[in-house]
């Protein structure tokens, strides 16, 4: 492996290696425009110079390798002087759109400018005009003048998915990104173009003058929208609560995880926020009285769970615990339902449209802890009944408490006839979920459980990766995280009073317990998960 | 007067024709190519002295040696004939008088780099030299001189029409536009000797240049190399036009001074008025003064000025002519023509020619001209292409040597 | 001649298309060779000619648009039956070629960039066509017309059908 110097500081990387990537292991950061890890070298911002040792001139590290022996600076007077004339050459027809542009905050033209420029500027002529405004698809808009055509994009649309929609027109001045027109940005993945845009020109139409980026805080978390289980960052505005029509999730943004989702994200997990602050969501428990549903204490819809439980013997007992939920969840769940003896119980609802595995990050399934159900063991116990066997059975009144869990039956793959009957033929339904629906409607009793960004957890993806999601904000109202709720059980039924995985007070305690008890995640712990993740054993 | 050498057949009746060129000696350099060595065909071109005559006046035999020793990739030989630099016209001179001594020098670099398929990327602008080229071409299929029937394992010619940008005259932007893209230049490394058209090694020369080698091979490597200068061989086609009495095509060896081709060439400045200024290799090179032409116009002669001979496209300004008159114009030329993709030339180019511009409408300010030369200087080597350095040859030299002059015309405000 | 809204190469053609791209390694060298081909066919490149060009190459119709939009000779728009394209670079300039522009407007009655009204002729400037011996001098559909007097221009405009 070549060993070489950055500012003094020796270093050894492997063969073919560039010199951003370089300097980067050296701790040094090389500001750049078009240069993007997970796309082809452009080399055409120039920002990125640095001065090599017996070479005349400097030059850009991204398109040079690493060679034994070399000697690079990158703060050199000359560096650093060429780096000032690199961004005035950005800025010269630049729009002054900061104050109405969204990147602002987070745009790489300010931060560098602020870092590598401070020169008073000279360019005091007309500044070429481009279009402004123009929504390229259902998420994404274009402001052309803003655009430094760094190529980002359009690498992105033709290496990543393949789909070859944007390029760069014309040429000069006059460039200008684009769309064929009478086309749209449309694949699956078009939010990442406003990742990868250094600059406001290519901005969310969902986050469109929401919030100012300064009051966001960051949280890392696990998307919930299928089996990968792309690794994100929940975006929050609590600071400014009167932007942002009130809602505490302002974006998602993906986070790189080599082995999962490297740097990108799919709209459908991008976009598939809105229900976490929705007024759908279920904030206190109800009980059913005299036809209506009222809303009651944790206390006394415990108690009348805790009471349903313990009246039916535990073949009439049918649970439809959720791929949604996580292992925590599943974990504490599979105590509370072994301790019972109830074996009617199942994950595996089936979709209404069943979905594609596509070439890049999207599953056919849409649910993001299918295998950890799987391995916590939420099959059905040994002769006990799976989910359609469950419905069947609570339509022909032998199970007669039916216990759904976040499933919203009537948009399932289950025919409605079908899933009418089984919640018609029910003595009690209880829905514990976190959005009011067509089949919480039908239920007796309905606890609101706490969503996957108001709580710490971990799911574990299809590749068998455990990854840990971590609490953006509290529960909305008195939603609680389902794992709790099955803790609070344990005191009003005798049967799992004595176990303690029940009684955990931090959802690190129910992991633990689960990687105590569970061979495949042996040796597993929150600390050594970290924020990548982890394999189960095979 | 000095032997014509590669203008021997331009006058010649149907010079075009592969009749008059077999009887005027050609391809007889080529049947000595195909009894030597490729090795050896690139050391006599290295011992010429030949030079690149397109703009960039690299080594020929040196560039040849690039190519990977012991490679069995396909290697192309690809002749730019986008000849674009404002000022040159002597490549079209060859195309339409002398197209067989194109072919020629193409069948000897093409031995010399062992390579089956040419591709000659002509200007789309150029119909009729693009017709009388290939109707060459196809007599020399038709004599067995190309196609599988060659001995060695045959050569074609792909002729390649260009649509209309300058930028496709620089050898990656050519290749790119060569393969169906924009005329981007390529980022170096890898050089086109390494991974070039379609990824393979590629070798690019002007049409000049190649038109030299039957010579070479005919007369010798030392024949051409003695009729230059220490550095550089041969005679050189210099394309002289603007305030002259007899603008056209001029052969001469490289050791001419710029005051021969200006007065005992093309009859010294029309209407006997004064020389001011002068261009001497191309709109891209730095211009040059009265006081400065008593330089060889070789490789090293205008570039001892500061300048550069590039293209060899000698542009002679009288004293009727407004330095920031011409500056516009040329600048005009590089925001129009360039291609766009690295900040530096993308952004500058437009700027400095609205600057220029206001200039010569009599609205210059007296801080644009420090503006053009700081912001010229700063993008200087930093671009993808020598595009840019192109321009900025301009910029920096019609400024700093005629500085009073764009001082005046902004304080007069007066239009230029 | 085809209908450039409705744009369809004929079997001959398609031939052509394919003959086109198996001379380069890799097919789409042949893509400015092809988009000539469709503009003398059509007289222009439209963009629904953009698109079915892109679908014989399995190219995206927006990269069959960066390449029309580049270059100067493919135009995007109808136009006249004869292009006239005055250089004004150094040259030509020198030489006088703001004159030769004058007239041409006059003569034409059409600035740099338009056509007739009677769709006969499309003007334009352009930059060095690298006949400056000849300066100044203007491109006239395939030939180079040179040495040019504004009477001389007067003569070549009237003498376009």
């Amino acid at each position: 492996m070549p060993k070489l110097t950055v500012n003094g500081k020796e270093i050894e990387v492997p063969a073919g290696t560039n010199l951003i990537e370089a300097a980067r292991t050296a701790g040094v950061e090389v500001p750049h425009y078009c240069y993007h890890p997970g796309l082809s070298i452009a080399g055409q911002c120039r920002l990125c110079m640095v001065d090599i040792d017996k070479v005349p001139r400097p030059q850009i590290a991204c398109n040079t390798v690493v060679a034994e022996g070399m000697v690079v600076e990158t703060e050199t007077p000359r560096v650093k002087d060429t780096r000032r004339s690199m961004m005035e050459f950005h800025l010269i027809n630049h729009p002054l759109d900061c104050p109405v542009c969204d990147q602002a905050g987070e745009c790489w033209l300010q931060i560098y400018y602020m870092k590598h420029g401070l020169y008073d500027p000279r360019m005091t002529d007309e500044k070429v005009h481009k279009p402004k405004a123009v929504p390229l698809g259902p998420h994404v808009i274009l402001d052309a003048e803003r655009c430094i055509l760094c190529s980002r994009c359009v690498r992105f649309c033709d290496e990543i998915t393949g789909t070859g929609e944007l390029g760069i027109f014309q040429r000069g001045d006059h460039s200008e990104i684009g769309l064929f027109p009478g086309t749209a940005l449309e694949n699956a993945y078009s939010g990442n173009v406003i990742d990868i845009c250094p600059v406001g020109a290519l901005t969310d139409r969902d986050f469109r003058f929401q919030v100012r980026v300064w009051y966001l805080d960051t949280t890392k978390s696990i998307c919930n929208g299928c089996a990968r289980g792309c690794n994100i960052e929940i975006h929050t505005n609590k600071h400014r609560t009167h932007h942002n029509q009130g809602k505490r999730v302002a974006r998602l943004k993906p986070r790189f995880n080599a082995e999962v989702n490297q740097w990108w994200l799919c709209d459908a997990g991008r976009y598939g926020f809105r229900w976490i602050d929705d007024d759908s969501r279920l904030t206190a428990p109800s009980i059913r009285t005299d036809g209506q549903m009222v809303e009651t204490t944790w206390d006394d819809a415990l108690g009348a769970l805790a009471a349903a439980l313990g009246r039916y013997r535990p073949e009439e007992i049918g649970v439809l615990a959720s791929p949604q939920m996580s292992n925590e969840d599943l974990w504490a769940l599979r105590r509370l339902l072994d301790g019972l003896g109830v074996v009617n119980r199942d994950f595996a609802v089936p979709p209404r449209e069943p979905g594609e595995d596509d070439k890049l990050l999207i599953r056919a399934d849409k649910n993001p802890n299918t295998r950890g159900a799987t391995l916590l063991g939420l099959a059905p116990g040994a002769g006990g009944l799976d989910a359609g066997g469950i419905l069947d059975a609570a339509a022909q009144k032998k199970v007669k408490c039916l216990w759904v869990l976040h499933h919203d039956l009537t948009a399932s793959g289950f025919a409605a006839a079908r899933v009418t009957a089984a919640l018609e033929g029910a003595e009690i339904v209880v829905f514990q979920g976190t959005t009011a629906s067509l089949t919480s409607a039908r239920a007796a009793l309905v606890l609101p459980s706490a969503a996957y960004a108001e709580t710490d957890g971990t799911f574990t993806n299809f590749q068998g990766r455990v990854q840990r999601f971590r609490a953006a904000m509290p529960p909305l109202g008195e939603a609680e995280a389902d794992w709790r709720v099955f803790g609070r059980l344990r005191a009003r039924l005798p049967r799992v009073a004595a176990d303690s995985a029940l009684g955990a007070e931090r959802p690190e305690q129910v992991f633990a317990a689960l990687a105590a008890a569970v061979p495949a995640f042996t040796g597993l712990s929150y600390r050594t998960l970290g924020d990548t993740g982890q394999m189960v054993k095979a | 007067m000095a032997e014509k050498i590669l203008t021997k057949n331009f006058d010649l009746r149907d010079s075009h024709t592969l009749r008059v060129y077999r009887e005027a000696g050609g391809y007889r350099a080529w049947d000595k190519a195909r009894g030597m060595e490729p090795a050896a065909i690139t050391e006599e071109v290295k011992k010429s002295n030949l030079r690149g005559l397109g703009g960039a006046g690299f080594p020929t035999g040196v560039k040849w040696g690039f190519i990977p020793k012991g490679s069995t990739a396909p290697k192309y030989l690809v002749v730019n004939a986008d000849e674009g630099e404002p000022g040159t016209f002597k490549d079209r001179y060859i195309l339409e008088r002398d197209p067989h001594a194109l072919i020629e020098g193409m069948l000897i670099a093409a031995r010399a780099i062992d390579s089956r398929v040419g591709f000659v990327y002509i200007r789309g602008e150029y119909v009729q030299p693009w017709r009388i080229f290939s109707a060459a071409v196809k007599e020399a299929y038709d004599a067995g001189l190309l196609g599988a029937a060659v001995p060695g394992g045959g050569f074609d010619i792909v002729i390649h029409r260009g649509a209309g940008a300058y930028i496709c005259g620089e050898e990656t932007g050519l290749i790119s536009s060569l393969e169906g893209k924009k005329g981007w230049p390529k980022l170096k490394p890898p050089f086109p000797a390494i991974k070039g058209a379609f990824g393979q090694p590629t070798i690019v020369n002007n049409v000049e240049t190649l038109v030299c080698l039957p010579h070479i091979l005919t007369r010798g490597a030392e024949w051409f190399a003695g009729l230059g200068t220490k550095t550089q061989g041969g005679t050189r086609l210099y394309s002289v036009s603007g305030h002259v009495v007899r603008p056209g095509v001029v052969e001469a060896p490289v050791s001419v001074t710029l005051r021969q081709l200006i007065y005992e060439h093309c009859g010294g400045i029309r209407g006997g008025r004064a020389l001011k200024a002068v261009v001497p290799g191309g709109a891209s090179a730095a211009i040059l003064t009265p006081d400065e032409i008593d330089i060889p116009m070789d490789v090293d002669g205008p570039k001892s000025k500061g300048s550069m001979i590039g293209s060899a496209g000698v542009i002679v300004m009288d004293d009727t002519v407004s330095i920031p008159d011409a500056l516009m114009v040329v600048a005009r030329f590089y925001a129009h023509e360039s291609c766009g993709q690295c900040t530096p030339c993308r952004e500058s180019t437009g700027w400095i020619y609205k600057m220029s511009h206001r200039i010569v409408e009599g609205k210059g300010r007296k801080e644009d001209l420090d503006n053009i030369l700081d912001v010229a200087k700063r993008g200087a080597g930093t671009t993808i292409c020598a595009f840019y350095d192109g321009a900025v040859g301009p910029y920096i030299s019609y400024i700093e040597k005629f500085r009073d002059e764009f001082e005046a015309l902004i304080r007069s405000g007066a239009h230029a | 001649m085809a209908d450039p809204r409705n744009p369809r190469f004929t079997d001959q053609q398609l031939a052509e298309v394919r003959r086109l791209q198996g001379l380069y390694p890799d097919k789409r060298g042949a893509l400015l060779p092809v988009l000539h081909m469709a503009q003398d066919n059509f007289g222009y490149i439209s963009l629904e000619i953009e698109a079915y060009v892109g679908t014989l190459f399995d190219l995206s119709a927006a990269h069959v648009h960066e390449v029309v939009t580049f270059y100067t000779m493919y135009f995007q728009q109808p136009k006249g039956r004869h292009v006239v394209a005055v250089c004004h670079n150094l040259s030509c300039h020198l030489m006088g070629a703001k004159d030769i522009i004058e007239r041409c407007k006059t003569a034409l009655g059409v600035a740099p960039g338009e056509t007739t009204k009677d769709g006969k002729v499309t003007l334009l400037t352009v930059e060095c066509l690298c006949a400056c011996e000849q300066a100044p001098m203007m491109q006239v559909d395939d030939r180079y017309e040179g040495l040019l007097t504004p009477d001389k221009v007067d003569g070549i405009l009237r003498g376009l059908a």
